[in-house]
């Protein structure tokens, strides 16, 4: 379903991007492509962010209240989008990284010291 | 849920923005506007599929496919004005009878009494089966001890049915008025509108005399005036004091199972527990939980210690019914009856609509596979299909509905005026919610019971044959001709229940009206002067008043005869204990009665009730004269059998009486005094100059020369009584003819509707078959080609296309018959002179059936007949 990358990348876990779009919104209203992009460079270019599948999302924070949007203009003066957390959405962030930093630390200890890998 | 959604278009473009963006940033990286925008595009992915995703997200999916489907059916129905304009019109039919024949039910059936608790109101007369009686009134000493003795009553009122000429009050006039005890609306649960009800007190013969008045005679005699309470006005010229005013919602429903709508009600109604005449009703309110049956079992506990105390009671048992099924009575069975006919002719109607949407479904099979290949999944071509039979039974329905309020009006100048009264509803036709609701519960069982099938059947996958064969349209599979076949089958099998039924009813009413009454109703007048008030006080004053009004009558030209009675024959009936001299102490409960009428001389020969022994009375007949008596031949052959009833004495009451002897100077023929249902009774005649006093007379009949229509007389015949005293009220004006018809209109109603229903139910069948034959006809065009290339005759192409329908039709009607004989048992308690299983009429039906049927074949199969060989080859 995705533009076949040469490079390999990291496929996102079902639910995660949710959580990342609210994490790079914690900076500040942004713009769709701002997103993708921020979520492309913190991951130091591991998450590549499928667009088809980023404005269904938004779209869904949306919905939920937990992000609220307006049409405002970007840095070099073009017309966007511009996707802000609401309080609500805030809250859901803190719920949702300690659940994911609980997940993804439970993980670790199953799988053992990182040095045994290669 | 509703939430104002983002416009597709606004998604688009903050895609697009995106697009931009990325596209900017690129280009910022050193990459040409061409590269950067490849780049941007290709990062993004799949902008149309996103789009895609984004709105069907974005809204209710199958709302919107809804909306789609809805626009498309409309596309396609408007492209077929002709199916659309039959399969709506059949629809519309369909609904439109069921809503007609529902909002009757409903009225009449459904709808719950204007009264308190009225599941818990009993309406009670009574009974002695082993004599023939099943509905008789009631008499205060039974009243009292069911009221007080049977412990399963909160209470009980009592009324009783009379008439009141209301004087004082600008011209004089008669009601129906009511005297009912004080309880009686208390117990059904209303107040007055004006002033108060009557109290106990009032109760008492000897009490205060008051009288509530209607809301309706309130307006219309009073001019609404408030002061009206404490007005003394007079009543059968009596003073009374009005005491109340009911409300206009107050119905009479609890008063009509003896016919009467009261106008007014009196207090003294004087129940005495030593008082054993039967002329009263009463209404019962049961002890929460008690169930009609238990009921009815106290109540035999109790009058078997009434049959103890009061010999003249023996044998009398209490009759309850509900206050609902007293009012239903014989209805009841004619509207079940009638739902079970309008739910065929539905039946019929989607089982014709199932069949076009087939053959139309066959015609789009092309469009169906195509739409498949292109990815349409099965359910939503169903879905579209089942959308498209919605907005045709929508229609339908809108225009059912409408059918239906004209509909109504036509049941309610059809429903006799017994069913009116006890449904004041009926006339209110389709504006009921529920009324309403049962219509658009139709609607959606018609899209179902016709558009299902089909919708399966023509979107179950045939891609790739249908592709290949397009244009040829051959898809018609062993599966689907079956289905056509038990389709055609269920029609003409539903199409002969309802002729069978209507049958039935075209022979009870010409059997009903041939029946021979005993007296010709033929240029018969009949109108009421009620006599009462301290005028007529004196026997003989109304002795001498209908002696000068049969006079001038008489003497009017255009008259052939005229008399007086009380009692007419049909419905209006008296019973009279009576003692004959042979047999002057029968055992209590084995006392003769008879139909007790009070004739004036030429009563006999203008109702031509034919003498058969004896003579008539005549003007010596006068209370100095011998006391004498007429009987009819059914009470010599029961008293005197093989003996001359000539000069044998017979006397009113019971053995007890001390009336006078009667002399038998004459016998008549019988007359159906009750109606062709009941048989003949026994029945005496005595002379009015004789007997004033007992009852005076207060019908006057008239006989027209058979020139002269008997209604052209009346204003004649009203002028005439007036001369004579213009103070009398003249009520009740009718023809005999009138009365008859009155008495047989349930009978007509059911034929009419029944005949309609039925004739409805042939067509659509016809047509059913019509359009399979021709839809097959056109399928095998190019066999039948062939066929007659190779050498077939035309007979045989016909033999080949009749049969295959004459055999649907022939099963059909077997399973029709079937059925009919099962059903037609229901209704067998409106039929008359007929049993159910009527030979005659099924004979006949299916030859009618049959007949329809084979024309309905013959037509398209003379067209394959025609079919030309070489064209039919070509054709495709």
């Amino acid at each position: 379903m995705s533009t076949q990358e040469a490079r390999e990348r990291l496929e996102l876990l079902q639910g995660t991007l949710d959580l990342l779009i609210l994490r790079t919104l914690i900076f500040g209203p942004q713009h769709g492509q701002g997103i993708a992009r921020a979520i492309h460079l913190a991951s130091e270019e591991e998450l590549l962010v499928e667009h088809g599948a980023l404005y269904p999302a938004l779209q869904r924070l949306e919905e939920r209240r937990w992000i609220s949007a307006r049409w405002g203009t970007s840095a070099n003066n073009r017309k966007a989008r511009f996707y802000s957390l609401t309080p609500a959405g805030r809250k859901q962030l803190v719920k949702e990284s300690t659940k994911w930093r609980r997940l993804t630390t439970a993980i670790g200890r199953i799988l053992g010291p990182e040095a045994e890998e290669s | 849920m509703f939430r104002t959604r983002r416009k597709p278009n606004e998604f688009s473009a903050e895609i697009e923005a995106h697009l931009q963006l990325e596209t900017e940033r690129l280009q910022e990286q050193g990459l040409s506007a061409e590269e950067a925008r490849a780049a941007a595009r290709r990062t993004f992915g799949n902008v149309m599929q996103a789009e895609e995703r984004f709105y069907e997200t974005g809204r209710w999916l199958w709302c919107d496919h809804l909306w789609q489907d809805v626009r498309f059916s409309l596309r396609m129905l408007a492209k077929s004005p002709g199916f659309t304009a039959v399969a709506v019109l059949t629809l519309a039919l369909g609904i439109g009878v069921n809503t007609v024949i529902f909002s009757a039910v409903y009225a009449v059936l459904l709808k719950p009494l204007p009264f308190k608790d009225s599941d818990r109101l009993v309406f009670i007369e009574k009974k002695n089966p082993p004599r023939g009686w099943v509905r008789n009134p009631i008499s205060p000493a039974e009243i009292l001890a069911w009221r007080n003795e049977s412990g399963v009553f909160e209470d009980m009122a009592a009324f009783s049915g009379s008439s009141c000429v209301l004087t004082g009050v600008g011209e004089a006039e008669e009601d129906p008025c009511e005297v009912a005890s004080s309880n009686l609306f208390p117990l059904l649960g209303v107040t007055p509108f004006r002033g108060r009800i009557f109290s106990a007190d009032e109760d008492k013969p000897e009490g205060p005399r008051v009288a509530i008045l209607s809301y309706g005679l309130w307006q219309r005699r009073f001019g609404a005036d408030d002061a009206v309470i404490g007005r003394a006005i007079e009543l059968n010229g009596a003073s009374y004091t009005i005491v109340g005013v009911m409300p206009a919602s107050f119905s009479h429903l609890y008063a009509t199972p003896y016919g009467t709508v009261p106008e007014m009600w009196v207090s003294g109604i004087g129940l005495s527990p030593e008082d054993t005449s039967n002329n009263y009703f009463a209404i019962g309110r049961l002890k929460p939980g008690i169930s009609l049956q238990q009921a009815g079992t106290q109540l035999n506990q109790v009058s078997v210690r009434i049959d103890q105390v009061h010999p003249d009671l023996k044998g009398w048992r209490a009759q309850l019914m509900s206050l609902r099924v007293m009012l239903s009575g014989d209805t009841r069975s004619a509207l079940v009856v009638l739902m079970g006919a309008v739910i065929f002719v539905l039946l019929i109607a989607c089982a014709n609509m199932a069949n076009l949407l087939l053959a139309r479904g066959a015609a789009r099979a092309s469009e169906f596979a195509v739409r498949n290949a292109l990815g349409a999944s099965q359910w939503r071509i169903v879905r579209q299909l089942l959308t498209e039979s919605l907005v045709i039974s929508l229609a339908g329905g809108v225009l059912g509905v409408l059918l239906a309020s004209w509909g109504c009006k036509g049941l309610v100048a059809l429903a006799p005026p017994f069913l009116l009264n006890s449904a004041p509803g009926l006339g209110g036709g389709t504006a009921d919610l529920r009324v309403l609701a049962f219509a658009l519960i139709t609607v959606l069982a018609t899209t179902i019971l016709s558009g299902l099938a089909p919708a399966l059947q023509s979107a179950r996958p045939h891609l790739t044959e249908t592709l290949k064969e397009a244009g040829r349209g051959s898809l018609q599979g062993p599966r689907s001709r079956r289905f056509r076949g038990a389709l055609v089958i269920s029609e003409i099998a539903l199409a002969m229940v309802l002729l069978v039924g209507a049958g039935l009813m075209v022979r009870t009413l010409t059997l009903i009206s041939r029946v021979n009454l005993g007296f010709t109703s033929a240029h018969v007048l009949t109108l009421r002067v009620p006599l009462s008030g301290p005028r007529y006080k004196e026997p003989q004053a109304s002795v001498e008043f209908w002696r000068r009004v049969v006079a001038s009558v008489e003497a009017l030209p255009g008259v052939e005869s005229a008399s007086v009675s009380r009692g007419l024959p049909i419905g209006d009936w008296a019973g009279q204990f009576f003692t004959t001299a042979d047999q002057p102490n029968p055992p209590a409960g084995h006392v003769p009665d008879a139909n007790y009428v009070v004739a004036g001389p030429d009563y006999f020969r203008t109702m031509q009730i034919p003498l058969r022994r004896g003579r008539a009375f005549d003007e010596h007949d006068t209370a100095s004269a011998d006391r004498v008596v007429i009987v009819n031949e059914q009470l010599a052959r029961m008293y005197w059998p093989g003996q001359d009833p000539l000069r044998k004495q017979l006397r009113m009451g019971t053995a007890a009486s001390t009336s006078p002897w009667l002399s038998v100077v004459g016998v008549v023929g019988n007359v159906l005094s009750q109606g062709p249902d009941y048989g003949f009774h026994a029945e005496v005649y005595v002379p009015y100059q004789q007997f004033p006093w007992v009852v005076s007379p207060d019908d006057l009949v008239v006989r027209t020369a058979s020139t002269v229509g008997p209604a052209s007389i009346t204003h004649a015949v009203v002028q005439e009584v007036h001369r004579v005293d213009k103070d009398r009220p003249v009520a009740d004006i009718r023809t005999m003819e009138q009365v008859l018809r009155e008495l047989i209109a349930q009978q007509r109603m059911m034929m009419a509707l029944l005949g309609a229903f039925a004739g409805l139910a042939l067509v659509l069948s016809a047509l059913g078959i019509y359009s399979v034959l021709s839809y097959t006809v056109a399928q095998r065009t190019r066999e039948i080609g062939v066929r007659v290339a190779l050498g077939a005759q035309r007979a045989d192409v016909l033999r080949l296309m009749v049969g295959g329908g004459v055999r649907l039709a022939v099963f059909g009607m077997a399973v029709g018959i079937a059925a009919a004989l099962a059903l037609t048992q229901l209704m067998a308690d409106l039929l008359y002179g007929v049993r159910a299983t009527d030979p005659v009429t099924f004979g006949a039906v299916t030859i009618v059936l049959g007949a329809t049927s084979w024309l309905a074949c013959y037509l398209p199969a003379r067209r394959a007949m025609k079919v030309d060989p070489i064209v039919a080859l070509r054709y495709e």
